[in-house]
């Protein structure tokens, strides 16, 4: 049982008392009695109030930054003078004061900004502040949870039945040399034989590149690649279990409804995406995307081992992803993207195998805006999506070609193509419309007044279609950022309430840096964007922004072009052929059917 | 290096306002700021000219990432 205090309250300060209003319901809803004198009371006087009350505990607060030293000193120095300093438990706290200050001048305790009613009231009871359990355990979210795919659109779930069938008949005697490297892969990770391990390198090597079978045979390293040594792997794992020590992450989120929010890392050195990651989770982030370098979409096979790079995108081996996910906190949400390139198969599988909680995948983006062949990366593809079901991780389709310049109507034809795909093959996908400046707005002017009517828009238009989980990617606000941090900060943070206001389950968001290219992403420039998004969503809570009439006018124009490029694939007979022609995105949109991979598809050996 | 340097976990950004004639005249005054500073590997990010003067963020790359981190060895 606390014993019931009587608590003096005192500003000492011409005007600001706010903080100590707040403590006074904090003590009082605990049974303590206390009296608040009014600002602007002189030392001597408050030192009287003191005497006159027969208080157990003052609270002294302090706002204005000048002189605090002085004025404080000569309250400590009077209540000394006055007899009352061994009686009386005295601490102080406001925007002027640091705990450093109050241990300096004699007080008991200092409270600094950013100080809790509850600390306040512990001191006042005389125990240990232990900051409340529900706000220091954050909890990983799954984003399809409650989601059931039912589609609303009919005409539209009839058309995606049967391309899907015609896409998975397609596939049926094909395969690819990923397809086996992820085969061959998977033996290594489960053998427990160092020879047989030895034989399957060997047999992994005949299917890759020059440059990933050199690594095989000789050890040789890409260039511009090189392996972490020995010292530096120690050294991240004392740094790693040093930081989760210490780890009491923020929240983001300040109402039910604001999404999940993903960063995206790639610095090209896993063990600065580790730092990277590590800050973002600290700073709130609650989930982290795994960039790869362009050159390794391009590449047939994947190194292994310990491998930093110097450039952007961080390489793919099973070692380098362990090592992230084995510095991830438990509650934080990993993806590692497998949209694009000659190895999404065995990314899939590996991402799987390490525990990662989504990936990413989707056919129209990765072959029209991702550089790999189109009917390479169909077969590949469904592979990666079967690995996706079996591992339980849900994946998005992101609709990046956008950025090259396809139409909204196109890019969401082909992500519901890979979505109903991904349906029929026993997967979660996650719709990733990009919630940003594209190229088609920009050219046809639908953000001319704001740049909420078209965003919100393409939420419109899916949520009639499907009852889907939807991530806005990817980062939103692109091409609304420029070079300086605090517009960049803001455009994400609005881009993020957009989002929220819409009922969206996720976003990615950039750094400030995003419009940056002299060089690599910085961490304060990945805390900008944190703190903008969380003060966001702290100032718009529950309500919501209200787009224009134009929102639902275009959601049905965009539907109605879905509804359209589907009725097109299915009339040429071949979702592969449709991308090759351009239907879900031509060159005159901007999209070039990839290149990576062309031919390279085999008819399977029975 | 001094041992503070180590502690920077990447770069250190210089946010400023250089009074000046144009934006070209002001990225020549960051730049020899930063050179003043002894920074070696510097970027201008952000630099915007108004009037009496720019406003600027300038930064010294201290790690790139490939580097051997200080921070990561203490």
């Amino acid at each position: 049982m606390i014993d019931k205090k009587k608590v003096l309250l005192a500003p000492l300060d011409p005007v600001h008392d706010i903080g100590l209003k707040m403590i006074k319901r904090g003590l009082e809803n605990k049974g303590h009695e206390t009296i608040l004198i009014p600002p602007d009371y002189s030392p001597e006087e408050i030192i009287k109030s003191i005497i006159d009350n027969d208080v157990d505990i003052v609270l002294v607060s302090r706002t204005l930054g000048y002189g605090v030293a002085e004025v404080l000193g000569k309250f400590i120095d009077l209540a000394e003078a006055s007899g009352i300093r061994d009686k009386v438990k005295i601490g102080i706290g406001g925007m002027a004061v640091r705990p450093e200050l109050a241990a300096e001048l004699g007080f008991d305790a200092g409270f600094g900004p950013g100080t809790s009613v509850d600390e306040a009231v512990a001191f006042v009871e005389g125990r240990e502040y232990v900051p409340a359990e529900n706000r220091s355990k954050k909890n990983k979210k799954d984003i399809t949870e409650g989601y059931d795919y039912l589609f609303h659109n009919k005409k539209i779930e009839k058309l995606l039945d049967s391309i899907v069938d015609g896409i998975l008949d397609y596939v049926s005697d094909k395969t690819t040399t990923a397809i086996q490297r992820a085969q061959i892969r998977r033996q290594i990770l489960e053998s427990n034989s160092e020879s047989e391990k030895q034989k399957l390198r060997r047999d992994y090597s005949k299917l890759c590149d020059d440059v990933i079978k050199s690594f095989y045979e000789s050890g040789k390293y890409r260039e511009k690649t090189r392996p972490m040594t020995n010292d530096e792997v120690d050294a991240l794992n004392q740094y790693v279990d040093a930081v989760n020590s210490r780890m009491n992450p923020l929240y983001l989120q300040h109402v039910d409804k604001n999404p999940v929010v993903f960063i995206q890392y790639g610095t090209g050195c896993p063990f600065m995406d580790i730092a990277h990651i590590k800050s973002c989770e600290a700073w709130g982030a609650d989930g982290a995307v795994h960039f790869d370098p362009s050159w390794g979409a391009r590449t047939e096979g994947f190194l292994e081992g310990y491998i930093t790079h110097e450039e952007d995108g961080s390489v793919i081996t099973y070692e380098n992803l362990k090592s992230i996910k084995k510095s991830l906190l438990p509650n934080t949400l990993w993806q590692v993207r497998a949209h694009r390139g000659l190895n999404t198969p065995e990314t899939v599988l590996l991402a799987g195998k390490i525990g990662a909680d989504l990936t990413k995948i989707n056919i129209a983006y990765g072959s029209l805006g991702g550089g790999t062949d189109p009917e390479r990366l169909t077969v590949d593809a469904v592979e990666a999506i079967k690995y996706a079901a079996e591992f339980n991780m849900p994946f998005d389709v992101v609709t990046n070609e956008e950025l090259c310049g396809v139409p909204a109507y196109k890019a969401f034809a082909g992500m519901l193509i890979v979505s109903k795909l991904g349906l029929r093959l026993g997967a979660k996908p996650i719709l990733q419309p990009l919630f940003c400046y594209s190229p088609e707005v920009m050219i046809s002017g639908q953000m001319e007044d704001n740049y909420v009517d078209f965003n919100a828009a393409k939420i419109y238009c899916l949520r009639n279609i499907v009852n889907a989980p939807i991530w806005c990617g990817a980062p939103i606000g692109f091409l609304t950022q420029t070079e300086d941090r605090v517009q960049s900060s803001l455009m994400t943070s609005l881009h993020a309430s957009l989002a929220s206001s819409l009922g969206v389950d996720g976003i990615s968001i950039a750094s400030s840096d995003e419009a940056f290219s002299g060089g690599p992403i910085t961490i304060p420039a990945r805390i900008d964007t944190l703190r903008a998004t969380q003060s966001s969503f702290r100032f718009f809570g529950q309500s919501n922004i209200v787009p224009t009439d134009n929102a639902h006018k275009w959601a049905k124009e965009i539907e109605e072009g879905i509804e359209a490029v589907l009725e097109l694939v299915l009339k040429n007979g071949n979702f592969v052929n449709a991308l090759y022609q351009g239907i879900l995105g031509s060159k005159e949109d901007g999209a070039y059917p990839g290149r990576a991979g062309r031919d390279s598809v085999m008819k399977k050996i029975y | 290096m001094s041992d503070v340097l180590e502690k920077i976990m990447d770069a250190i950004d210089i946010e400023t306002y250089i009074v000046s004639k144009n934006e070209d005249e002001a990225e020549k005054f960051a730049m020899e700021l930063m050179e003043k500073l002894g920074f070696k590997d510097i970027s201008i990010v952000f630099i915007q000219h108004r009037g009496p003067g720019a406003r600027v963020r300038a930064r010294g790359y201290i790690y790139k990432p490939g580097d051997r981190y200080g921070w990561l060895f203490n």
